[in-house]
């Protein structure tokens, strides 16, 4: 059933029910990945899916369900789910079905010159790459992962205010992760590049890139435990900022789960920061014209030379706030109901060159890696100790790979102890947001080693 | 759920070009989610799931595609979309069905979708208040509550026609304690394969409470100390410690290319001779288990390692195929949307002949490692890493004062060697455990152990 008639079908029935007012969202996506493994196609993934989102007021309560069988045998189920969920909450704040905002931005997030690439160029891609990796070096043991992914979707937006939104996106991802064994000595990287333009995932580079990371890391032993001054390589800063990017959630910050209540317009940071969600990046992975509530986006500073300018709201969260929405609602996919989430979102760069900064180390760390970020930091406290890797620096030199130690300290904290910020702005895995961070010194974390 | 000469086109269709496997997984699943936010209904979601994958292999490499479009020309075209990957000669494969009747291991007393969401939301009260009476510091509580009921279709080439239901349920609590700006949260979570019934059969109240608890000793608590100590792990969910440190590399997604530090070692003493290990997924009722996994194998009972000797890894089909081995009946996978591959069910160090006492008694000085978070794993190195929520520091043999912030890291084959005291109090957590075939539940479970030494992170200097 097409979905404009099914829309229709949906809001009569929902009117019937007795809802006030509807809103139906629709994701649909199709993707494509392939994995090589020793110049064979090891994996290879095509899928097509879509699902349906319906919320509507009933007696003032917002009810959501959602489905992914799509046709005319759901709409009772769809209403029923909606209004039993609706019954049932308790939360006394109006919810809010949006008529939309005066103005959108035309930025298009869709390359149609991706959309082309034909399939045994991504093939080929891989087979480079693979092959790329293993005559970097003789040391490269396994490329144990190889793979390319894209991903086109087409998301709508439809409620009984009269909002009609839609946009359609594409992204692709090439991924590799090496092994290189020196002796008894084994030691692993990897590299991700995110884009929508497929000539910029160039094979040499990746291979260099990944293959000499690995390299660099043998030989690592762990250090004297002490607090060390700390260079946080741009891209675990950027995953420890994923982290802790929640707690500039309005509503993490309303509900109690957040200790950046009451800091609005305080000093938050070192002067040196400054942080900003930026949803109408060109690159960004999370880039939108609309959020999930139909409000238009913008770019937004919320931290400015250290002080705090703004939270991330939603509607509801602005209303509480006596703001207005940054347009920075999220659903996690049609299963989800409407939670708040950035977008691109990241510390902006500094003026400082990645070498000065390791030569301003008389001794101390270089962080390139940090582990177990879902388990070893914690969002409430704000306090992490994690597994890292990196090199040690003496007199402004590298000096030596290190492995096996933790870093630990309060993110808070942290913040404030930013010294300087590199030039060179890199981001994190995409999951639902994307986050990015440059290099960042800090002025000392704990290490515990041998 | 799906019709039976569809599925046996479907396949038809997907070895057309001569692939020499072929799988039809459908899918159809119900979910419900509440949250209680403050000792208020916040949020109340349900849903349904419905969606077809299709794999097919040609020798060791395999392809795999999804969709949840259900109509019988859309299901045709994607098999044969997936088949163009593969340029060979048909195989000469006749296709027929074998009916099997499987026999439900997992009783399920209390259909959750038969159950009233009221039902539902006083339960969930009973928590959030037992909670926040808890003490005046708890500021904040969130009360998770979700149930999901899975059916399962698993047909294949080789006459495999297998049907499986799955019900779970699971209850999960934070409480967040504050004093001035600081704010420290504890967690506790219960879950079973079983409908409603098991928030009838477990006291609700103790979970709030045992949240509660935490959240407000880690508020009074020092830094933890950083440097090398023995570590005493609780049973439960300190069995994550296992899941992580040898798990992972036991499962063949990464034996099979040898990507893993255990590859090619059945037969060797790869841990202490007090170190029993195994992943069963027929233990009835648990988190991690169901009658059958997600290739249509039963699941089984592996003894992993024994007395220290590596017996033998968890496996998949596909990678049964790289190693010249039979699937162990590990293949698992989110849903639909993922590809199995060998993962854990329930996996557990077995009990040993220590009493917790002893155990604590013979430690000089270390660390008592009580509740456990998540960690994570490179199975090419064995370097692995996990969050403790809750920890003590251990003063002449004696439990002394709480520590906060603390880590754990370690190199998964060193860790198993150094595991000198093993306890007779095994005890079960459940985990949801995420994996390249998504995120599934999974059991850890332990009795209490002691690790020799192992280096602990935290921010209060050297101890």
């Amino acid at each position: 059933m097409d979905i404009q008639n099914l829309k229709t079908a949906i809001f009569e029935a929902g009117k019937e029910m007795g809802f006030s007012d509807m809103e139906i969202s629709y994701v649909s996506s199709r993707e494509f990945s392939c994995d090589v493994f020793k110049e064979e196609i090891d994996k290879y993934r095509i899928a097509v899916e879509g699902g349906l989102s319906f919320r509507g007021v009933y007696n003032n309560k917002m009810g959501y369900a959602y489905t992914e069988k799509i046709d005319e045998s759901s709409v009772e189920m769809l209403l029923e789910n909606a209004r039993q969920n609706a019954m049932i909450i308790e939360d006394e704040e109006e919810e809010i079905i949006f008529e939309g905002s005066s103005y959108y931005e035309k930025i298009d997030f869709y390359s149609e010159d991706l959309e082309k690439v034909a399939t045994e160029a991504k093939l080929q891609f891989l087979k480079k790459l693979e092959k790329a990796c293993y005559e970097y070096h003789p040391m490269v043991d396994q490329v144990n992962h190889c793979l390319y992914q894209d991903e086109t979707s087409q998301r709508s937006l439809y409620n009984t205010k009269g909002l009609s939104k839609v946009e359609k996106s594409n992204i692709a991802l090439g991924y590799v992760s090496v092994v290189v064994k020196k002796e008894k000595d084994i030691k692993s990287s990897n590299k991700l590049i995110v884009t929508r333009d497929f000539k910029k995932l160039d094979p040499e580079k990746i291979a260099s890139e990944v293959v000499e990371e690995a390299l660099a890391r043998l030989g690592a032993s762990p250090v004297d435990s002490k607090n060390y001054p700390i260079l946080l390589k741009n891209t675990a800063a950027a995953g420890l900022l994923s982290v802790y990017s929640s707690i500039f959630s309005a509503v993490n910050v309303q509900k109690g789960r957040s200790q950046l209540k009451g800091k609005l317009g305080e000093a938050i940071a070192s002067g040196v920061v400054n942080i900003v969600d930026d949803p109408l990046m060109k690159d960004g992975v999370a880039s939108r014209s609309f959020d999930s509530e139909g409000v238009a986006s913008k770019k937004l500073s919320l931290v400015e030379d250290g002080l705090l300018k703004s939270l991330l709201h939603n509607l509801k969260t602005a209303r509480k706030d006596g703001v207005e929405s940054t347009g920075n609602a999220y659903k996690p996919s049609y299963k989800g109901t409407i939670s708040i989430a950035p977008s691109n979102f990241y510390i902006a760069k500094g003026g400082n060159n990645y070498e000065d900064m390791v030569a301003s180390l008389e001794e101390g760390l270089i962080i390139t890696e940090l582990q177990g970020l879902h388990a070893g930091a914690n969002i409430i406290s704000g306090d992490f100790s994690l597994a890292a890797e990196g090199y040690y620096v003496k007199e402004g030199k590298i000096a030596s790979p290190v492995n096996q130690i933790t870093v630990a300290g309060n993110f808070y904290q942290l913040l404030m102890d930013i010294e300087m910020v590199g030039n060179d702005l890199a981001f994190d895995f995409p999951s639902s947001s994307y986050i990015g961070s440059p290099t960042l010194k800090i002025t000392q974390l704990a290490v515990s080693g041998k | 759920m799906l019709d039976r000469l569809l599925i046996e086109e479907m396949i038809e269709a997907a070895l057309s070009t001569g692939g020499d496997f072929a799988e039809v997984f459908v899918e159809d699943r119900y979910n419900a989610q509440v949250k209680l936010l403050g000792g208020q209904v916040e949020k109340s979601i349900s849903g349904r799931d419905f969606g077809i994958g299709i794999r097919i292999f040609d020798g060791t490499n395999s392809i795999y595609a999804y969709t949840n479009q259900h109509q019988k020309d859309q299901l045709i075209k994607m098999a044969l979309e997936a088949s163009k990957a593969i340029n060979k000669v048909p195989q000469n494969i006749t296709l027929k069905f074998m009916d099997e009747e499987i026999l439900n291991k997992h009783i399920i007393l209390k259909d959750p979708m038969k159950v009233k969401a009221r039902e539902k939301i006083t339960a969930m009260k009973h928590a959030y208040e037992a909670a926040k009476k808890y003490s005046k510091e708890i500021s904040q509580v969130t009360v998770n509550y979700i149930d999901e009921k899975q059916r399962i279709l698993v047909a294949n080439s080789e006459g495999r026609f297998v049907e499986d239901h799955r019900v779970r349920t699971r209850l999960a609590i934070e409480a967040i304690a504050t004093k001035g700006t600081e704010l420290q949260s504890g967690i506790a979570n219960y879950g079973a394969h079983k409908g409603f019934e098991l928030l009838k059969e477990m006291d609700v109240k103790d979970l709030g409470k045992e949240a509660a608890r935490i959240a407000v000793t880690m508020l009074h608590a020092d830094n933890c100390p950083s440097g090398k100590f023995p570590v005493i792990i609780n049973n439960g969910f300190g069995g994550v410690i296992f899941h992580e440190a040898c798990g992972h590399g036991l499962e063949a997604t990464s034996v099979a290319k040898k990507s893993s530090v255990f590859a090619d070692r059945v037969g060797e003493q790869v841990a202490s001779e007090i170190v029993t290990a195994i992943d069963d997924g027929t233990m009835p009722n648990h988190w991690g288990s169901c009658n059958i996994d997600d290739e249509g194998e039963p699941m089984r009972k592996n003894v992993l390692i024994e007395k220290g000797i590596l017996k033998g890894y968890m496996i998949d089909k596909l990678n049964g195929r790289r190693m010249g081995a039979d699937s162990t009946g590990s293949g698992r996978r989110q849903s639909y949307k993922f590809a199995p591959t060998s993962r854990m069910t329930n996996t557990y160090i077995a009990a040993g002949d220590s009493t917790p006492e002893e155990i604590i008694s013979n430690t000089e000085h270390g660390i008592f490692a009580k509740n456990l978070g998540g960690g994570s794993v490179d199975p090419a190195t064995g370097d692995f890493n996990f969050a403790v929520m809750e920890a003590y520091l251990i003063k002449n043999g004696k439990i002394d004062k709480p520590l906060k912030g603390a880590t754990l890291i370690g190199n998964g084959p060193d860790v198993l060697h150094k595991i000198d005291m093993v306890g007779n109090n095994l005890e079960y957590g459940q985990g949801m455990c995420g994996s390249i075939s998504g995120s599934i539940p999974t059991n850890v479970g332990q009795p209490m152990i002691r690790v020799k030494d192992m280096t602990v992170g935290g921010r209060g200097g050297e101890a």
